[in-house]
């Protein structure tokens, strides 16, 4: 990439920050709404363990800092690039949007990045202080759970972004797509371990979930917060590995739509 | 001479758009998903033109002629079928990246400025987007500025501005980066008085002091009458005229029509002229200038009915235009 394209995504990340700021409305609902969820959670984890101290090899306690983070990973899994586009091919100005000297889904990219960071002291910040008072210092495992949440998580905002701008080029095909996006929403909230964790679920139904991308938006991620496996177990290795392979996977389906989208705009006029 | 050199070249280009064949009912539909059946409609059939620096050019036919598609490929949007199109010499295909930051594009009625942002943090996306350097930028601004008096708007969001503004805000963006060709699609469609009058103002002013070369087209008349020296006129994909917008007039609609008004609603015919119009007192005569003069015309109706009042209307645009689309 290019110097002057590095600072085109600049550009739009410091544009998009500076506006995310001041949109205040929308960020106290979302607070309130995660809020509830949350300390709704934390409440039904109470109730369930209360006559044992532990289910599935986890006590209460690491069960609330689970709720807390996971409440946290939701600001870093937020994303605007399926509407961005859908908004766009709607208007008919994509066509011009991609015959500029710059990549489009870069700078959805980059817009996208500019609203999490802003969502981060809007929404993560106001959030860990409400589970701190409420529910429960949210303390990672250990220093080497930690770092692999880290890496783990960042693959997570990928491979999220990625469905979703995947998700948003169908508006090229259809256009109707709330329907869609709804149903994408709801699945990924059940199926990915953010409300209720992967185990609890029956054991045939998490050997699937295991290679469906889902659940390495967030169980993957808590796990290793939380430290339900040993940094060196094969559990461990195998999900980072997996979640690897989705990323790339993933990746490679964008490029591929990328070029297929293109081609259509520029033979079939949008 | 600057005015000779040649900005677009369009050799023979060719346009089909690819439609599938819907099927009828559920049935159809389900068939339509496996076979995939298409036909193709043609929009641009074999169509050649030059257009020279500094030349504003109106491109009209009636609705579904091309021109929207030929724009398009021009603007390096829609990839031809086959053909080629050259800007400053450069193959629009192949140098796409290269000649496109030569271009500025504008389709009526869609416009390019992001709604969430204010206008002014559009532009200096587009400033970098496009690398232009600070001071050629602000420069371009002082322009835009005398012309369309854009500044007072740059710290307004978008979201809240009047369609006029936008306007204006979009004929801005699509200048920022100094583009050497303007292609306008129907760019004063559903404006009002004073928006139209801003943006011929803008075209006319741009075109003199940028020397920018502009092709637009359009439906209103005023705009080709105030702003076109040449025409070029496609239909069904073909093109039908192209030259300069009085020499078309006087080749392909060489007659003038005489109103007369009389005192009675009798209105003699004659034989050397069409009476094209006949509503109470008033006739329309519409007379070939070889044919017979006027004062002769005049004179042998009066010696049959009695005459209130003459004007004398030229052919126009909308001559052309009838007798170009044939209808
Ligand atoms: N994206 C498209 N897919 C299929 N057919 C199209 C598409 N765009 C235009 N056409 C057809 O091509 C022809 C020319 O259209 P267009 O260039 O928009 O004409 P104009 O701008 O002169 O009204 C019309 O018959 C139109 O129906
Ligand atoms: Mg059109």
């Amino acid at each position: 990439m290019s110097r002057a394209g590095i600072r085109v995504y600049l550009q739009v990340y410091k544009t998009q920050i500076i506006r995310s700021m001041t949109y205040k409305f929308e960020v106290y609902g979302n607070i309130l709404m995660q809020s509830i969820i949350m300390l709704a959670s934390a409440y039904f984890w109470k109730a369930l363990f209360k006559n044992s101290d532990t289910v599935k090899g986890v006590d209460v306690d690491t069960m609330l800092i689970y709720t807390v983070v996971s409440a946290m990973i939701s600001v870093v899994l937020t994303c605007n690039v399926e509407r961005r586009i859908m908004t766009s091919v709607d208007k008919g100005t994509i066509a011009i949007d991609m015959m500029r000297p710059v990549n489009v889904f870069g700078v959805f990219l980059a817009e996208d990045i500019a609203g999490i960071t802003a969502l981060v002291f809007q929404n993560m910040l106001p959030i860990l202080v409400i589970g701190c008072l409420f529910i429960k210092l949210p303390t990672p495992a250990g220093p080497a759970h930690f770092a692999l949440f880290l890496v783990s998580l960042f693959m997570a905002f990928w491979i999220n972004w990625l469905i979703a701008c995947m998700f948003g080029m169908i508006a090229f095909w259809t256009l109707n797509m709330d329907a869609l996006i709804q149903v994408k929403k709801h699945l990924i909230r059940l199926l990915s371990g953010s409300i209720i964790p992967l185990w609890f679920f029956p054991a045939w139904l998490r050997n699937i979930l295991e290679w469906l991308p889902f659940a390495y938006l967030y169980q993957l991620p808590l796990d290793l917060y939380i430290g339900k496996y040993p940094v060196s177990s094969a559990q461990c290795q195998r999900g980072l590995c997996v979640q690897l392979l989705w990323l790339v996977l993933l990746t490679m389906g964008f490029l591929f739509l990328q070029k297929r989208v293109t081609s259509k705009v520029m033979i079939q006029g949008g | 001479m600057e005015q000779e050199k040649v900005v677009i070249e369009v050799n023979h280009i060719c346009k089909q758009y690819k439609v599938l064949k819907k099927g009828e009912g559920i049935k159809g539909a389900l068939k339509g998903l496996v076979t995939r059946e298409s036909r193709l409609v043609p929009a641009v059939d074999d169509l050649s033109f030059q257009i020279k620096a500094g030349e504003i050019v109106g491109f009209i036919g009636p609705n579904g002629a091309g021109k929207s598609t030929t724009i398009k490929m021009m603007s390096g949007i829609l990839t031809p079928t086959s053909g080629e199109i050259l800007i400053n010499g450069m193959d629009i295909q192949k140098k796409r990246k290269e000649v496109v930051r030569n271009i500025g594009v504008i389709f009526g009625q869609r416009s390019q400025l992001n709604w969430d942002l204010r206008l002014g943090e559009s532009y200096e996306l587009l400033r970098h987007i496009y690398q232009i350097d600070k001071a050629q930028y602000e420069e371009t601004l002082d322009v835009m500025d005398q012309i369309l008096g854009i500044k007072e708007l740059l710290d307004k969001p978008v979201r809240q501005m009047s369609l006029g503004q936008r306007v204006k805000g979009d004929l801005v963006a699509a200048m920022l980066h100094s583009p050497d060709v303007l292609f306008l699609d129907e760019p004063t469609i559903g404006l009002d008085i004073s928006s139209k009058y801003a943006l011929r103002k803008f075209v006319k002013e741009i075109n003199e002091k940028r020397k920018t070369t502009i092709i637009l087209t359009t439906h209103d008349l005023a705009d080709i009458e105030q702003l076109c020296d040449r025409l070029i006129i496609i239909n069904h994909g073909h093109l039908m005229e192209d030259g300069n917008l009085s020499e078309i007039v006087n080749r392909i609609a060489p007659y003038k029509t005489l109103v007369v008004e009389y005192y009675d609603e009798y209105a003699p015919e004659h034989d050397k002229c069409e009476l094209c119009f006949h509503e109470e007192n008033v006739a329309k005569y519409r007379f070939g200038k070889k044919e017979i003069t006027a004062a002769r015309l005049i004179e042998e109706l009066s010696a049959k009915a009695q005459i209130k009042d003459v004007s004398i209307e030229e052919a126009g645009i909308d001559d052309i235009i009838r007798v170009a689309y044939g209808q």
